[in-house]
């Protein structure tokens, strides 16, 4: 009897940790998804067609073992980056983030060669 | 000669600056429903709306040079709008349009059609909006041309109008 009431607690276990597992990975991937027909609402906050069409679709892609970059890039290839509230950093952005900072070490390092040869 | 050196350095880096934000600035972050346009057009398999035994595979293997698919429902109102052009570029330009009937009760898009005539070359249904979503859509009604070699070269979104029938013509022709 024990052994039997351990092997149902252990299976019991491993399916809930399964499905809330399941869950919380979509919840995570609705939540990072803009509903294109909807006013600054996320997939997982709107009951649109639109939002019911993707939140299905990615369900099926999740239950076919496909990863969340996957899933993303099947949505960003057919509706751009903006479906993304998190999108991806590309050249033009890291452009963008590393001019002001290689400005700067330009800068830093012209003033210390300036005040070394003043010194010298 | 060095100091010369160093401004030009300083004008290039300059220059490199403001071009990289103005690229930015300019670059369309936002929602740009024309995504999908030049691209080629996902495969997606439609069963007959008429003959559930009827499947067929899209990109179409047509002769012709265009088609056009079209997103519809029989309980949206703007597709009721524009379906007299529809009807136009099916006997006026003799173009084949693949239909897709977006979340819809069959015996409703049968009558629908029935009542409003049939523009429709083949008819597929999208029971669970699968497919809309296949092609990058937003909802009802949407148009897409699409070339001989499967590349989507127009996209619609919302109902054809004088305006929108004139333009797709000027592709089409």
């Amino acid at each position: 009897m024990k052994n039997w009431i351990c092997i149902i607690t252990f299976i019991s276990l491993i399916y809930f940790q399964s499905t809330s597992a399941s869950t919380n990975r979509e919840l995570e991937i609705y939540k990072n998804i803009r509903c294109l027909v909807c006013q600054g609402q996320s997939i997982h906050d709107s009951n649109s067609d639109f939002a019911k069409d993707l939140k299905q679709i990615i369900k099926n892609k999740i239950d076919a073992n496909e990863s969340n970059e996957i899933i993303y890039q099947y949505l960003a290839d057919r509706y751009g980056d903006w479906i993304l509230f998190n999108p991806p950093i590309k050249k033009t952005t890291l452009l963008l983030w590393l001019i002001p900072f290689s400005v700067l070490i330009i800068i830093a390092f012209a003033l210390y060669k300036k005040t070394i040869f003043k010194r010298e | 000669m060095k100091t010369k050196i160093n401004i030009l350095i300083l004008i290039l880096l300059f220059s490199i600056f403001i071009y990289v934000f103005y690229y930015a600035l300019s670059s369309n972050t936002k929602n740009n429903p024309q995504v999908m346009v030049n691209k080629k057009l996902p495969n997606i398999e439609l069963t007959s709306l008429f003959d559930q035994e009827k499947k067929i595979s899209l990109p179409a293997k047509s002769k012709d040079l265009f088609y056009i698919i079209n997103i519809w429902a029989s309980w949206c109102v703007p597709c009721r709008d524009e379906h007299s052009f529809l009807m136009r570029l099916k006997d006026e330009q003799k173009i084949q349009i693949y239909g897709i009937n977006y979340k819809d009760s069959s015996s409703n898009a049968i009558l629908f059609l029935k009542n409003l005539g049939n523009p429709f070359y083949f008819v597929g249904l999208d029971v669970d909006g699968k497919n809309s979503i296949e092609l990058g859509a937003y909802g009802v009604p949407e148009t897409y041309i699409v070339n001989s070699s499967g590349i989507i070269i127009f996209k619609h979104v919302g109902p054809i109008n004088e305006n929108i029938y004139q333009k797709i013509i000027e592709i089409i022709k």
